[in-house]
């Protein structure tokens, strides 16, 4: 790969295509949904380019990241099938390069309406009126449970025997006993020789 | 010239009844003596969110109402490791945490009041008896739950059962618990107190739209409003509670949203910022008389930091479940919130259902995961129950708030780090709950489970606890600072242990308790 920034100076980075298109795969590879579509994964890249520009930090975490995977890949990463471009993830997983993708990605990823739909989740649903009438209860592969507690019958606050074996706080009234630190107060415990 | 939102405007001069946040304790006790004719200026942090503000969208809405001013953390709980600036998930807003609870209305057990007799001794516990029980609480539980609603209490219907309520009540039948139900949950199954029956829209954590779950905000703050006795200013961060030479407190110091300082003259302060930002209040108001902060002469100020056991447990089926399909909370298994040693641990939990939406799964459901194995639990979210566990831990002193002084917010004020290891017992009864959980759902054909650690905490409990002597706690019976005569708590941070159940019940019961009490005193002019 080429200097993923496409100026030398650092501060004037603007990421190369090729960068960027690592960038996607990196996030596809560590965050693999058969069912989401491209458009997630190039928003969520974009994104934590994004916040590159922004904080010079992870701007120098980002370049030297994406140089190191071609490194370890010894070649172009893009090249690599899935299971050998996780396994080179997986050597970078502590780097903050890794960690500020996972993160960004984490955060993002999932908090985008195609990536709901794929996995099924419906997102805002006031303005519909709710689930009342749109399936709050539609499973229908289990029977209908009960909804009130069992009529007549109390729950046992305490095991049945619970209170049979003394306690020492008990023994001494309890509140009577030092409460910050409280001491084994009626422990008569001797030292046992043999 | 004060930034009252309301009719009413106090003088700062006047020497008044000033509210320290506006959430389950504060709101209530707010409520509570506006009506009974007593003004009170009530500082909120947090700006004046409306219904129609909220957004159904997990990160905007997180970004618009929860607490994210810094703070820091230590400790061998995974908090500190992946979300170290994010020990708690609260609100900060008018309304506090109440609006954005969940809604679950369990009461404490009466041996709850008494763990420390009842348990006993607990190696590494700072467990002692609360200075009241069920009885002195009973008739206050009784008018908490009438104003918010509980379902299964008072009249109240229950919730149907939504999605994932049915896969989680099979399960629990199938397994031989008896004692679940759609609640008690202050929300409404039908239309009661003026509030309309839920529609089931799923967006409980985010608000609630719809008015259907009881909140401060949607019940007490207008009501209080309309006395006409509410002197409520938002965006009001309260820094300091200062002290005469008697020691009373005799005023509250508060930056406004410009960052500018004032002075609110007091006659009686009421602290209710959860139980991070009271203890830290207390512990920034420390003087030359109170050296190890206000109110803080037993030490205890800002010990026994509790967040209760949490923990969550997915299931995975091969049919649709679709549980973010109505009320993120609406069905609770008690069998497990019992007292039985013979489990291997002294206390209880419940199981409660819940659902997240696809950013918070991921963002929670394994911090820190990534590849295959992660995305496969989101490729089966369609087909995902879940269900949160919350029981009782430990107080350790060891667990606590300070203030760090190496990290400032950004009014130059150190920030709270919070302190958490789990203790023993904590540790056996999260094992038990887990593997309950998973039971529960294998019962009914998971094909898989997921055990996702503690979130962020939601109930913060303990650190200005109750006690009958003062060398033990940091409030007496009512609330009131064993230290400061005038200087009341009236949040999370007086419970002298956790119990099982969700806090937000308890919090109003004792706040509409420690109302008639402060009523009776200023009335008896024993304040």
């Amino acid at each position: 790969m080429v200097f993923p920034a496409k100026y030398p100076s650092l501060n004037a980075m603007e990421m190369t295509e090729e960068a960027r298109q690592t960038l996607i795969r990196v996030v596809r590879v560590a965050f693999p949904h058969e069912c989401v579509p491209d458009g997630p994964y190039e928003r969520t890249a974009d994104k934590i380019l994004t916040e590159a520009q922004n904080e010079t930090w992870f701007r120098v975490a980002l370049t030297q990241g994406l140089l190191s995977l071609n490194q370890l890949a010894g070649g172009d990463f893009q090249d690599l099938d899935d299971e050998a471009a996780l396994r080179v993830l997986r050597r970078v997983e502590g780097t903050e390069f890794f960690g500020f993708v996972r993160r960004t990605t984490v955060l993002n990823l999932y908090d985008d309406d195609e990536v709901w739909a794929a996995l099924g989740y419906e997102g805002a649903s006031f303005d519909q009126g709710g689930y009342i009438n749109r399936g709050f209860n539609d499973l229908d592969w289990l029977p209908d449970p009960r909804i009130d507690y069992p009529e007549g019958e109390q729950l046992p606050e305490i095991a049945p025997g619970a209170l049979d074996v003394p306690s020492p706080a008990v023994e001494s009234g309890g509140g009577e006993d030092s409460t910050n630190q409280p001491g084994a107060t009626s422990s008569d415990m001797e030292e046992v020789k043999k | 010239m004060t930034a009252s939102v309301t009719g009413c405007s106090i003088d700062q001069d006047e020497e008044a009844i000033v509210i320290i946040g506006s959430g389950a304790g504060g709101g209530t006790l707010a409520h509570e003596l506006t009506s009974k004719g007593i003004p009170v200026v009530v500082l909120e942090a947090g700006p004046y969110l409306a219904h129609d503000d909220y957004v159904n969208n997990e990160w905007e809405s997180f970004n618009q109402m929860a607490w994210l001013d810094p703070r820091t953390t230590s400790g061998s709980w995974r908090i500190a490791r992946d979300f170290p600036n994010l020990p708690a998930w609260l609100v900060k807003a008018v309304g506090g945490t109440t609006t954005h609870w969940s809604g679950a209305t369990p009461r404490f057990k009466a041996h709850e009041f008494k763990t420390r007799s009842v348990y006993g001794r607990v190696e590494g516990a700072n467990l002692l008896d609360w200075p009241i029980g069920i009885e002195d609480l009973a008739p206050y539980y009784d008018r908490a739950e009438k104003a918010m609603g509980s379902t299964h209490v008072h009249g109240r219907p229950p919730l149907p059962a939504n999605n994932n309520y049915k896969v989680f009540a099979n399960g629990a039948e199938k397994v031989g618990y008896k004692f679940y139900a759609t609640g008690p949950y202050a929300t409404n199954a039908e239309e009661y107190d003026g509030r309309p029956a839920s529609i089931q829209d799923g967006f409980n954590f985010q608000g609630d739209k719809n008015k259907s779950k009881w909140s401060i905000l949607v019940r007490e703050m207008p009501r209080a409003e309309k006395t006409g006795l509410l002197d409520l200013r938002p965006r009001s961060q309260a820094v300091q509670v200062t002290h005469d030479a008697e020691g009373r407190a005799d005023a509250v110091l508060y930056l406004d949203k410009d960052g500018n300082l004032h002075r609110q003259a007091a006659k009686l302060v009421c602290l209710a910022g959860n139980s991070i930002e009271t203890p830290r209040l207390l512990l920034l108001s420390g003087t030359p008389r109170f050296p190890d902060g206000l109110a803080n002469s037993s030490g205890q100020v800002g010990r026994n930091y509790m967040r209760h056991l949490t923990g969550t447990v997915w299931g995975y089926f091969d049919k649709p479940v679709r549980m973010y399909r109505g009320e993120t909370m609406a069905g609770v298994i008690s069998d497990e919130s019992t007292h039985d040693p013979d489990r291997g641990f002294a206390g209880g939990y419940y199981m409660e259902t819940i659902s997240l939406g696809p950013a918070f799964m991921a963002a929670f459901v394994e911090p820190g995961a990534w590849g295959p194995d992660f995305t496969s639990l989101l490729d089966s979210y369609t087909n995902s129950a879940g269900m949160w566990i919350v029981g009782e831990d430990m107080p350790q002193e060891t667990n606590r708030v300070t203030l760090n002084t190496n990290a400032k917010d950004e009014n130059g004020l150190p920030v709270p780090n919070v302190h958490y290891d789990d203790h023993p017992n904590d540790i056996a009864m999260r094992e038990h709950a887990y593997a309950a959980g998973e039971k529960v759902y294998q019962a009914v054909g998971a094909q898989g489970t997921h055990r996702t650690a503690p979130y962020p905490s939601t109930h913060n409990l303990g650190t200005a606890r109750m006690s009958e002597r003062p060398e033990d706690g940091v409030v007496d019976k009512w609330g009131r600072t064993h230290d400061v005569p005038n200087l009341f708590i009236s949040d999370g941070s007086v419970f002298t242990t956790g119990a099982a159940a969700n806090p937000t019940l308890t919090i109003v019961a004792l706040a509409i308790r420690q109302a008639e009490y402060i009523a009776d005193q200023l009335k008896t002019q024993q304040i």
